[in-house]
């Protein structure tokens, strides 16, 4: 094998590698446990950047082998790919860091550490895999390896939400099992490809094809939190900060965001799914979602299930991008991917923060926290203000682009759907910003903790301020050869030159 | 000038942009508030001494930057760098200990905002500045921390954000009609897209919020009164002048006559000039009487934007006038905020002085003559003459302004009146006295050697108005001193009616 096709699978087996490492290690292995984690997840950042390299440059990433006859798996490496392993790549390592300072001195850190990296060695799967086989694979590994991260507290609460989180998933497995296995009946195995196989597919197949994307996206949207399969994600809120920052950013609702964008682009084609008139009910679902989850959000009062409306509502816009079919409104789904990925992670890391330091869980408990923590409710305010699509942050880029890009193709109504999100993204966000700076605070806190002259473990800091730098970095330097921006431009022009 | 300008207009921008990195740590505090008059001095370097012709190109901003300045700009860059070192002056002296880092940090950065939206010619970048200016401005608006003031950043943010979106909407389709993300493409392919009236209503609505359009214009008297009166004396000064300059840079103004457009803005100028002027006698309190006064000046600002939407040819006349008069009028109410919280000297004589000084700034705003409101006014009054605009409502403008007139001086009267019962014989800080000062100066004397344009509408030497011309400028202060003098004889009368009638 050449070194082109090692690549993709040294990025695979990295993660992979550590979780059986990490559940070897004894659980009192703390100093060893660290090290395996940190250094593969810094190893693994190694290889990603080397790709997207590689990938920048037109090296051609890729194994398959044939499992059966008619079944291959194919790992592979595309513009595409590598948006999202480069987010599950960083997002990783500054996750690891945050988690060994959250879960200092908790029980079963071995379980959580172990089922942690084969979440993420999971997602890069999924970013990797060339084929629908192989996505639904790792597709469906992530579903069992986030089960025990949810319910790791152990609670009644957790193991509901863990009960609900997989009723949901597995039947979403199941359903996109059945549509996969049916799309190979009709046209054999269908490896991802820039411009989708199914231009020219045969009209007789028509109906069946339509029938298939909506279970496809049926099974995906679980995942993505389409209205109306999100019920899952509010209630496995109650899961550990990281877990949920991982979750909301990088891992579970983006895969089904992601599927969703292989299926469109990939497998169906941006043309045959518009020809079979496929998109624009899926535009109309995403906006609805947008509307109706940034909603919903504004009656929470528990921070993370506000944040967990958030998400909902954030991650329709890949989908709607997606949807409306016009390449500049793509850019803006895809950039949103990562854009989205870094402004939620930020917002529920310092969820955390505030639950770990202070002992605030309630909107309403958080009168005057900047005061105190101002270094946390910094990238707090950042992400809240990227979230409503202020400029010059990450999330304004996104709903420009996007609005752009909607009106190229004669989508006017979008705008209102983003005016309106962004609307109801103050609603729910400038509150909090207004209580965490402009607020008297009460004399004491829920339940403090205190690290000297610090606000809170350096553990705990630092992860959120990183990733609130991004948020700013990638909305200042949109225009700038390696931002975000310029790698969604660089998917779609490769996507629509096939 | 040597300085290159764009790295000039980089440290102008940046330096407030970056300067809240120091409340990050504590003992630089005590440090922090005397840096604040410091910030806006490389843009009043840039704006006064400058060679306006320069360019920045930041490929790599947002979605392609390019800062620039013109001859407009230039004088909103002025205005907004003068009035914030004088403010920052006076917020030496006048910052109380509390919280003063948020309020640094706030500061800093919606002198950033408002710096950076009068150099940027991109949309992105224009639109970011002006919501960092629009959101950090709430910082400033509820520092006191009252109740009152909590309400009236209710107000103000619900009010911003909606105006935030409708400018977000109309920015984005406008650039997508011109295909352009350079805010100089947007007026002419906006008199030709397909549109048009829906992105001209959202922009004139968007910016509107901000430059105290009537109806929009609710969170105005109530954020001025509540909010430390220096950051008062720049929200009323120049942040509200960024609204104004909102609608001059987007506009199609020059490029097509939009006559229903233009009735529609001389209609919300009258309503705003002449309404304002009513509910603002009514207030007692003198920084509320200020910030109706700001309503009612805008008003008059908002006739020439009518007028100029309506009337393509006149269009670059009445851009200078209009820069003219915010220049003058920023300087002037700047000055007028920032008198409302010194204290009187002992002596009969300093008592005397401080007043006079307190209202000149007020008459000048009124036209009096030989101050730039009298040039201001004559200005207007040229720019705005009946023969020279082909516009339905031509007719109407003269008796408005003359109405305006009279109304700007009852407020003025109705502040000094309020003000008296307010200021106290007392220690002025130093510092708080000397940022007053230099508002005063800015706005009595150096406002003559400013770059402000004329167009030939005024005749040489414009300090020294002709005897016919101050006739036109006196007759209407003298009906509104009758006014006020027959309000204050029927104030005593009915007191007085009203203790006698009271049972012994």
């Amino acid at each position: 094998m050449t070194l082109e096709e090692w690549m993709p699978v040294f990025a695979l087996m990295i993660s992979l590698v550590a979780s059986v490492g990490i559940f070897a290690l004894p659980e009192t292995g703390y100093v060893r446990r660290t090290s395996v984690n940190l250094g593969a997840a810094v190893l693994k950042l190694v290889v990603v950047i080397v790709m997207v390299w590689g990938v920048f440059h037109g090296v051609n990433y890729g194994v398959s082998f044939t499992m059966l006859p008619g079944v291959t798996f194919v790992l592979r490496a595309d513009a595409l790919s590598m948006m999202f392993a480069g987010l599950s790549a960083v997002l990783w390592l500054l996750t690891t860091i945050y988690a060994v300072g959250y879960l200092e001195d908790s029980p079963n850190r071995r379980r959580f550490f172990g089922f942690f990296s084969l979440c993420v060695a999971s997602t890069m799967g999924i970013a990797l895999a060339g084929n629908l086989f192989t996505f639904f694979l790792f597709y469906e590994i992530l579903t069992l390896s986030t089960y025990p991260l949810v319910v790791h507290r152990g609670t009644e609460k957790a193991l509901r939400a863990g009960r609900t989180y997989l009723i949901y998933t597995l039947t979403g497995g199941a359903v996109l099992l059945l549509a996969i296995a049916w799309l190979h009946s009709l046209v054999g195995d269908l490896s991802f490809r820039d411009g989708g196989h199914l231009v020219d597919a045969d009209p007789d197949i028509h109906r069946s094809l339509i029938l298939i994307f909506i279970l496809l996206v049926a099974g995906l949207g679980v995942k993505a939190a389409l209205f109306p399969l999100h019920g899952w994600l509010p209630q496995a809120m109650v899961a550990p900060a990281p877990v949920s920052a991982l979750l909301h950013a990088v891992a579970v609702v983006k895969a089904g965001a992601f599927g969703i964008v292989r299926v469109v682009y990939d497998v169906y084609g941006v043309e045959a799914s518009s020809d079979l008139g496929l998109l624009a009910p899926l535009s109309w679902l995403a906006a609805f979602t947008i509307l109706y989850a940034s909603t919903r959000a504004i009656w929470q009062v528990d921070l993370k299930r506000r944040l967990a409306f958030s998400t909902i509502s954030q991650v329709s816009y890949i989908i709607l991008g997606i949807a409306l079919a016009g390449p500049l409104a793509a850019v803006g789904g895809l950039v949103h991917l990562l854009h989205q990925g870094i402004m939620k992670i930020t917002l529920f890391f310092c969820a955390g923060n505030y639950a770990e330091t202070l002992g605030i869980h309630r909107i309403d408990e958080m009168d005057g926290a900047g005061q105190r923590m101002p270094g946390t409710s910094l990238a707090f305010t950042i992400g809240a203000f990227g979230m409503i699509g202020a400029p010059p942050l990450a999330g304004f880029i996104t709903k420009w682009v996007m609005g752009s890009g909607a009106l190229a193709v004669n989508m006017d109504w979008v705008i209102l759907v983003l005016v309106g999100s962004s609307l109801l993204n103050a609603v729910y966000f400038l509150p909090i910003i207004h209580r965490l700076w402009f607020r008297k605070g009460k004399e004491t806190w829920p339940e403090e903790r205190t690290w000297g002259r610090l606000e809170t473990s350096p553990w705990l800091l630092w992860p959120p301020l990183l990733t609130a730098m991004m948020v700013v970095v990638s909305g200042v330097f949109a225009s700038s050869q390696f931002s975000p921006l310029a790698w969604a431009e660089l998917i779609v022009l490769r996507e629509i030159s096939e | 000038m040597t300085f290159p300008e764009p790295i000039l207009a980089l440290v102008a921008v940046c330096l407030p942009l970056l300067y809240p990195a120091m409340a990050l740590r504590s003992d630089w505090r005590r440090v922090m508030r005397y840096i604040l008059p410091v910030l806006p001095l490389p843009a009043l370097l840039l704006a006064s001494c400058g060679d306006p012709s320069w360019q920045l190109e930041l490929p790599w901003l947002l979605n392609g930057g390019l800062w620039a300045l013109d001859d407009l700009r230039r004088l909103f860059l002025l205005l907004t760098a003068v009035l914030w070192t004088v403010a920052g002056v006076y917020a030496v002296g006048y910052l109380a200990e509390s919280h003063i880092r948020r309020f640094c940090v706030c500061w800093g950065l919606t002198l950033a905002g408002n710096l950076g939206l009068t150099v940027a010619v991109d949309i992105g970048s224009f639109y970011s500045f002006f919501a960092l200016m629009t959101f950090a401005g709430y910082g400033l608006i509820v520092h006191e921390g009252t109740d009152e003031a909590h309400y009236a950043g209710r107000v103000y943010m619900a009010m911003a954000v909606l105006g935030e979106m409708s400018i977000l909407a109309g920015l984005l389709l406008a650039a997508s009609a011109a295909d352009s993300q350079l805010l100089t493409d947007l007026p002419a392919a906006l008199a030709q897209a397909q549109q048009r009236d829906l992105i001209i209503a959202l922009l004139i609505a968007g910016f509107g919020v901000k430059a105290g359009l009537p109806l929009l214009h609710f969170w105005l008297p109530l954020a001025h009164p509540v909010a430390p009166t220096p950051a008062s004396a720049v929200l009323s000064g120049a942040m509200i002048k960024a609204g104004l300059l909102g609608w001059l840079v987007t506009l199609p103004f020059g490029e097509i006559g939009l006559s229903g457009w233009g009735a529609l803005m001389v209609a919300a100028g009258a309503v705003g000039a002449l309404g304002a002027a009513i509910l603002g006698v009514l207030q007692h309190r003198p920084k509320a009487v200020l910030a109706y006064s700001s309503i009612s000046q805008m008003g008059l600002m908002v006739l020439m934007v009518g007028a100029a939407l309506a009337d393509p040819e006149r269009a670059p006349v009445l851009f200078s006038v209009i820069g003219l008069y915010a220049l003058h009028h920023g300087l002037a109410k700047g000055s007028l905020f920032l008198s409302a919280g010194v204290s009187l000297p002992a002596s009969r004589m300093g008592q005397t002085m401080i007043w006079i000084l307190i209202a000149l700034p007020g008459l000048s705003l009124a036209g009096l003559p030989f101050t730039s409101g009298a040039l201001a006014k004559l200005a207007m009054k040229a720019g705005l003459a009946e023969d020279s605009l082909s516009f339905a409502l031509a007719g109407c403008l003269p008796p408005l302004m003359t109405a305006g007139a009279i109304a700007t001086l009852l407020l003025v009267l109705r502040y000094l009146w309020t003000l008296s019962a307010k200021l106290e014989t007392g220690q002025t800080p130093p510092m708080l006295t000397a940022g007053w000062l230099a508002a005063v100066a800015a706005s009595l004397i150096a406002f003559w050697w400013m770059p402000w344009d004329l167009a030939g509408l005024v005749k040489a030497p414009v300090w020294l108005p002709a005897p016919y011309q101050i006739w036109a400028l006196v007759w209407p202060m003298l009906i509104a001193l009758a006014l006020a003098g027959l309000a204050v004889l029927l104030c005593r009368n009915s007191r007085s009616a009203a203790l006698g009638a009271k049972p012994h």
